[in-house]
């Protein structure tokens, strides 16, 4: 009863991307993907997020989009990347604006999950909002290991960058 | 919209209600509703790298170079180990290949070499007919076709008589069925079928019939097993020869792919290697060889 009462609160990303880069001294690879996905609802502030590994495009050669996915990533195991938790401030989302949060979860990447609050920037428009996010990830924090011979081609440290749109149902 | 509106409230009125017992199983809900949306629209998966490069051992892969990639290609084989110290294990001679392989499109490959043995001259192309796939539309296996010319470059031994320019040209066709099993595990048949023109005796089939069979067996993420067989079918096989064997290891770094590896063939182009191959494993007249592959972005990259 008191659900109906409420507004639809959940929010669904219609255009999500998302992009990596790894900035070593030799070399500098890009990578993103469009096929972001994720919910939010407002009510219960809790979010999922998510996105197919293979799903990434860029890269300096084919070889190496192979190499991320069969080495590093293992995408064939662990298809998705993801991130779901709670978001810990209380924003009236209702009201447009530009809100700065903190998003508490559990970040997954090669199948090994860490718990991370990550700073996210919302934009609140009627129906609407759309989030950006820039944070970094350590491969080793997810197991991934640099081979000693491409120690100087890949980054250990990855910047992600997330853009995405999202709208009530 | 207004009836959807008002589905919607009702939807959310009768989930509230079920859920409203257990609110803690509400972060799961989120990540499973996002997985019950992607299955419907979930993409054909297709597989890559079933194999590490374009070539097993001697022979054709599954795989190509991938667009606008250029692979070159340096292949050496050695002596027999059988003749001893003396030739320090074979190492004293050697055999090569050069080859320029080049990815057209996303399923066309051609490339040429030319290989030292018999002054070959190769060229060929190898189209992918079907991929391995999994998803929206299921394929369990990879399919291609190498087709394959050489011409022997060697000056004719009898120049009495009249030698034509076509006797020095073979050709071989092959079908590549192959599956990655698992990660680690790839598997192909290589149906295989060679014409020469001329047969080096007059009693000697001009069309010869081979069925290959080949694998790699990942040992780490960077190195693999391999081993590749050819049964040349009896009665379609020239007198004298044997079946190829060859075992090896792939060597992965980087941009690069290190074959090592032991086989009883010395040539390297399908005729000689299929057809040609004379040493016998159990006398010890086997090859130390390697190849590598060196692959560079030249075209442009979507």
């Amino acid at each position: 009863m008191l659900v109906a009462a409420a507004p639809v609160t959940v929010y669904k990303v219609n255009k999500g991307s998302i992009a990596f880069n790894s900035d070593a001294p030799m070399e500098l690879i890009k990578a993103s993907s469009n096929e972001l996905a994720g919910l939010f609802d407002a009510s219960t502030k809790k979010f999922a997020f998510r996105v197919k590994v293979s799903s990434f495009e860029g890269f300096n050669t084919a070889l190496q989009k192979e190499h991320f996915n069969e080495n590093y990533m293992e995408s064939n195991s662990f298809p998705y990347a993801s991130f779901e938790g709670k978001v810990i401030e209380d924003i009236d989302y209702s009201k447009p604006g530009v809100y700065n949060v903190r998003a508490k979860g559990n970040f997954t990447v090669h199948g090994v999950s860490q718990e991370r609050i990550i700073k996210v920037e919302i934009t609140a428009k009627p129906q609407t909002v759309s989030v950006r996010s820039s944070f970094t990830v350590l491969l080793a924090d997810h197991n991934i290991t640099i081979p000693k011979v491409v120690h100087e081609k890949l980054a250990s440290e990855i910047k992600v960058d997330i853009k995405a749109e999202l709208a009530t149902q | 919209m207004r009836y959807n509106k008002i589905i919607l409230l009702l939807c959310i009125f009768f989930t509230g209600r079920l859920f409203a017992q257990e609110p803690a199983a509400d972060t799961t809900d989120l990540m499973a509703q996002l997985e019950n949306e992607a299955s419907d629209k979930d993409a054909t998966n297709y597989t890559s790298a079933t194999f590490k490069t374009t070539r097993l051992v001697n022979g054709h892969t599954v795989e190509n170079a991938a667009k606008g990639v250029l692979d070159v290609k340096i292949s050496h084989r050695f002596g027999t180990v059988n003749k001893g110290a003396y030739e320090l294990f074979g190492l004293d001679n050697a055999t090569m290949r050069m080859g320029l392989d080049y990815g057209v499109s996303k399923r066309m490959m051609v490339g040429f070499g030319r290989s030292t043995f018999q002054k070959t001259y190769d060229a060929f192309v190898k189209y992918k007919l079907l991929r391995q796939s999994s998803g929206k539309r299921k394929m369990p296996v990879t399919v291609s076709y190498v087709g394959t010319i050489a011409l022997m470059g060697m000056r004719w031994a009898d120049t009495s008589r009249k030698n034509y320019f076509s006797s020095r040209l073979s050709y071989t066709h092959q079908l590549i069925i192959g599956s990655k099993l698992s990660e680690g595990i790839s598997l192909q048949l290589m149906p295989t079928f060679i014409h020469r023109n001329l047969a080096t005796l007059a009693d000697e089939p001009n069309d010869l019939y081979a069925v290959g069979a080949g694998g790699r067996f990942k040992l780490t993420k960077r190195l693999s097993f391999n081993a590749e067989y050819y049964y040349q079918i009896p009665g379609y096989k020239v007198e004298g020869t044997t079946n190829p064997l060859s075992l090896g290891f792939d060597i992965e770094t980087g941009g690069h792919v290190f074959q090592l590896h032991f086989t009883n063939s010395t040539g390297m182009t399908e005729r000689n290697f299929i057809s040609g191959t004379t040493g016998k494993w159990e006398k010890g007249d086997v090859l130390f060889g390697f190849n590598i592959s060196r692959v560079f972005t030249i075209g442009k990259n979507r």
